[in-house]
């Protein structure tokens, strides 16, 4: 018997690929989606704990194949950089992984020592839904004080360039403003995806900027949970896991092209709206 | 990138004392871990890898931080 059924992991391997592209929060949607369901599942359970190594670790490489045509300029570039100890004026690549690097660090350091404690605090499905309405209105003000409107033309050339025009404070910010998304319900890449239109990209530009950022974020948290998938934890968990990775990876896939065409001419407001009416949904379903 | 060959030092030395905190954290059980660092348990046996690993984070960024500013002076616009 495994802990969790294939069905189950095809489920929920399916939701986390959707919904850790898109802003509305993978985690909340992991914590509350076995409650409704009626799922004797949760979130700090070993075995789960094993099955959402195989899930991040299939977003994560998915979202670096998507993008590997711009991690292979910013890898070429971080390397040119050390190895001439500075950062070219015209050199978008070193300038974008340096960024990253900056968003990636607070993010990764305050992600290590508060994950375990937050996702203790905040594992219920009540509490997840409660930040999922606190999460649509974020969405909603991001885009109410964005520091510029979309544009016609916001899409055209190169996005690295404009991306790459943030400021080390900015990319800081943003990077640890992410720590806000260990709390279930709350968006890391809405988090991202404001902080950007906050600091002026466009909608399309924010999304690029928020999904090159996931990527060491997820990969890392992945990896480093791999002990708890190899190891007993593991046990009973790796046939449905590999089953979840698949349907992680395809919904992923799907969602980051489909947003990346959405965002070249909408905004987050339809995010927003559907995280306070998904939350407060939720909240009086789980509350009767 | 501005330069600021000042910070270089202070840099290094912050690198050092982070990797230090780092080699704690993965040597020391959270029992004997000194009592103001974060995660200290009196009488854990648990490892605080974690912990370890965001230090040595740091530390790897405050070295990178004073080799770029040990660099030609010839900075590019930031």
């Amino acid at each position: 018997m495994h802990p969790i059924s294939y069905f189950q992991a095809i489920v929920l391997g399916l939701l986390q690929g959707i919904a850790e592209p898109f802003p509305i929060s993978s985690l909340g949607h992991g914590v509350i989606a076995p409650s409704l369901f009626g799922w004797d599942i949760h979130q700090n359970d070993d075995f789960f704990l094993a099955f959402l190594v195989a899930t991040h670790c299939a977003t994560a490489l998915v979202l670096f194949f998507i993008f590997l045509d711009d991690w292979k300029r910013i890898l070429s570039g971080l390397g040119r950089s050390l190895r001439d100890r500075e950062i070219g004026a015209e050199d978008t690549g070193a300038r974008l992984g340096w960024l990253l690097v900056v968003g990636t660090i607070p993010a990764g350091v305050l992600g290590l020592l508060l994950e375990h404690p937050l996702r203790t605090l905040f594992a219920s499905a009540s509490t997840a839904a409660a930040f999922l309405v606190l999460n649509g209105v974020l969405l909603l003000i991001f885009e109410r004080f964005r520091r510029r409107p979309p544009r016609p033309g916001d899409y055209l050339g190169d996005s690295d360039s404009r991306i790459a025009k943030l400021t080390w404070r900015e990319a800081f910010g943003v990077g640890t403003a992410q720590a806000a998304a260990l709390v279930p319900g709350i968006s890391r890449s809405g988090i991202t995806m404001g902080g950007g239109l906050l600091f002026g990209l466009s909608n399309e530009d924010a999304a690029r900027y928020a999904f090159l950022l996931a990527t060491p974020i997820i990969g890392a948290a992945g990896v480093l949970k791999l002990p708890e998938l190899l190891g007993t934890a593991g046990n009973g968990v790796r046939g449905p896991a590999l089953a979840g990775a698949i349907a992680a990876a395809l919904t992923t896939y799907i969602a980051v092209k489909f947003l990346l065409r959405f965002f070249e001419t909408n905004r987050l407001t339809p995010f927003g709206i559907y995280c306070i009416v998904a939350g407060v949904a939720c909240s009086l379903i789980l509350a009767f | 990138m501005t330069k600021r060959p000042k910070l270089i030092v202070p840099a290094v030395l912050a690198g050092l004392v982070f990797l230090a905190i780092a080699v704690v954290y993965f040597v020391e059980p959270a029992g004997s871990l000194p009592s103001f660092f974060p995660g200290h348990e009196a009488g854990s046996a648990h490892h605080h890898t974690k912990h370890g690993i965001a230090a040595l984070v740091v530390a790897l960024a405050c070295f990178v931080f004073a080799w770029f500013q040990s660099g030609p002076s010839k900075a590019s616009p930031a």
